[in-house]
Formats: structure tokens, sequence, C-alpha cells
């Protein structure tokens, strides 16, 4: 492996007890990557020594605070990198392949672009669960009116981002509701977005793991409250 | 004056005075204490001449007396209960927020980063 191949992008992953997976994901990273960010969000199984086992740099959140707490403490971090130029978002537990972060990445120093985003359904998602894929699509169809952007995917942690955004995105929302707070900002600030397919590889794990049905009401909940609470 | 109306202007002095007394209340704004006496000296109010309750209910065009009452009670829990709510978000904004100065100090003294 070449150390200065990618030495300007951080890779940040936030961890929240994924013991069992971490290592693997991260293995697989360091092949491509040099600079790897995991925020373990308060774990309490062994995700921080398979961290450091593994050889990604670990910024540990005291108590759990939420993925999107999690996502905006490894971009400060990373943040503090003069050379961090480019910032991959990555999921802890092995539904994303690197493979698709590399060819985000590609995408965006080619083109005029502040942030790509995944979607799965741009690509070929791999046994999807029928009901998740009804949710995620009337997600897209509520992000799209209320954001004015024209995405096929709401919630997909693979993200590519310049510095440029790194600086202003400042996630508040801790839990789930980051993703619909990110689409928001770009919507907002008029960044330039781009969205690549990408493959998410549904396990019986991540299935389990994922965010449930009930947690899509939960996230307008917030958002709408969230409008609400800022005048 | 019946033992009821004794005891609870007796409570709801007490409520003042514990509401006054309280060292946050020192940090409260004015205006919040102001409309927090004027609560309470209504409430006594009432209490002592029940017949104002239900005029004022008659005013607004509500049967009885007690009525209104239960009606701003159940506005007033409900602006209680969001109030609440936007409080602990904020809280838990700022708990986010020393959680992360802490995680990114321990992570820069780990690595020497700085």
């Amino acid at each position: 492996m070449n150390k200065h191949v990618n030495n300007d992008t951080y890779v940040i992953i936030p961890v929240y007890n994924e013991g069992l997976h971490i290592g693997k994901v991260i293995k697989q990273l360091k092949k491509t990557f040099h600079n790897i960010v995991c925020v373990d969000d308060g774990s309490s199984d062994d995700s921080a020594a398979a961290i450091v086992a593994a050889g990604a740099t670990i910024v540990q959140h005291a108590t759990n605070l939420g993925q999107g707490a999690a996502l905006q403490t490894g971009i400060e971090y990373a943040l503090q990198a003069s050379n961090a130029q480019y910032f991959i978002t990555f999921d802890a537990d092995g539904q994303h392949r690197v493979e698709d972060a590399q060819k985000m990445l590609g995408y965006l120093k080619q083109h005029p672009v502040d942030i790509v985003l995944g979607s799965r359904f741009l690509g070929a998602a791999q046994g999807i669960p029928v009901l998740k894929r009804m949710v995620l699509r009337m997600a897209i169809v509520f992000s799209n009116i209320t954001s004015g952007l024209k995405l096929t995917d709401a919630h997909n942690g693979l993200r590519v981002f310049n510095r440029v955004v790194a600086e202003q995105l400042k996630i508040t929302m801790p839990d789930m509701a980051h993703a619909s707070e990110i689409i928001h900002r770009i919507s907002v600030r008029k960044l330039r977005y781009a969205e690549l397919p990408v493959t998410i590889v549904y396990t019986d794990y991540s299935k389990a793991k994922g965010q449930s049905v009930l947690n899509a009401v939960n996230i307008s909940f917030d958002l709408l409250l969230q409008k609400v609470s800022r005048k | 004056m019946m033992i009821i109306q004794l005891v609870l202007v007796i409570v709801f002095l007490y409520l003042l005075l514990k509401f006054l007394a309280n060292p946050a209340s020192t940090k409260m704004r004015a205006w919040k204490k102001i409309i927090g006496m004027v609560l309470v000296m209504g409430a006594i109010f009432v209490i002592i001449f029940p017949q104002t309750a239900n005029d004022v209910a008659h005013f607004v065009g509500v049967g009885r007396g007690a009525d209104l009452l239960l009606y701003v009670l159940t506005v007033a829990v409900i602006l209680a209960g969001i109030n609440l709510y936007i409080k602990s978000q904020q809280d838990n904004q700022r708990l986010v927020k020393i959680a992360r100065k802490q995680a990114i100090m321990e992570a820069n003294i780990r690595y020497k980063q700085l």
C-alpha cells in the first residue's frame, strides 16, 4: 500500500457497537485510503479495541450522542488537518463498498461539484427489502418537495465532499435526521451536488440493524419541530 | 372563608415564595417573574371570589368558570410540554458540544496533533 495515495482524503466512520464488523471495514478501506477517522459514539462493546487494532484513528464520545453528532465530530477532527481536502462518510457495518467511495471521489475531483451523494436506487441494491424500499421511496419524495433538490435516495450514508462543504455542514441533528439536514444544507447553501449509483450490500445483519420504518416518522417530526423552534 | 379556600390560598402563597426564592429565578427575566406573580394573585383572587371565574367564563362564552379553567389549563399544559421539549433539545445540543470538544481534545493528545 502506498501511504501517499489519497493522503488529502479523510474517511469518517461513525461507529456505534460495530465491534464485529468495523475491523473488516477498516482493513478494506486501508487498501485505498490512508486517513481513516472512526468516531466511537459511546459504544459499549469492543468497537474501540477493534478500531485501534485495525490501525484507524479513533475519536471517542464519552457517551452515545447519535450518528449525526458522531459525523460532525469526525468532520471537525479531520478539518484540523490542513491537508484534508476531501471527506468521505462511510458506514461502519460493511454495507458500503470501497470501490463506490473511490468512484465518487474521482467524480468529485473531475467535475465542478462540491458533494457527491451515493444512491442505491441508481445502482444495484442487493436484496433490499420491499417495505424498506417503499419507505425510502416515500422519504425521497418528501425530501425533494421540501428541499427542491432532485435526488433518488434520501438516506444514504455514503457521501464524498470537499473542504468547503465540510466547513459548512455543521450537523446539529444528533440522530438519523442528520441525513435530511445535510440535504437541507445543500439546498440552502446552493451547493453543487451530484448523485452516483452505489451498491448497498443488504445482509441480514444490516437489515436487522438498519433504520426501522417507524424511524422515518421520527425523522419527519424532528425536522418539522426543528423548523418550528428556529423562529 | 371556607377551609378549601384557606388551604388553596396558603398553597399558592407558598408556591409564589418558592418561585421567587429559587436561586435560579435571579437569572429569570423580570417579565417572567411579573407574569408568575400576576398569575398567583389572579388565582388567589378567584379562590376568594369564585364568582369572578364564572363572570369571565360567561363573558368569553363559556358556560361555567370551572370549564374555562379546564380549557386554560389544557392550553397551559400543552405549552409547558412544548417549552420543555425545546429546552431539552437545547440541553442536548449543549451536551453534544461538550462531548465533542472533549473527544477531539482527547484524540489530539493521543495523536499529538495540534
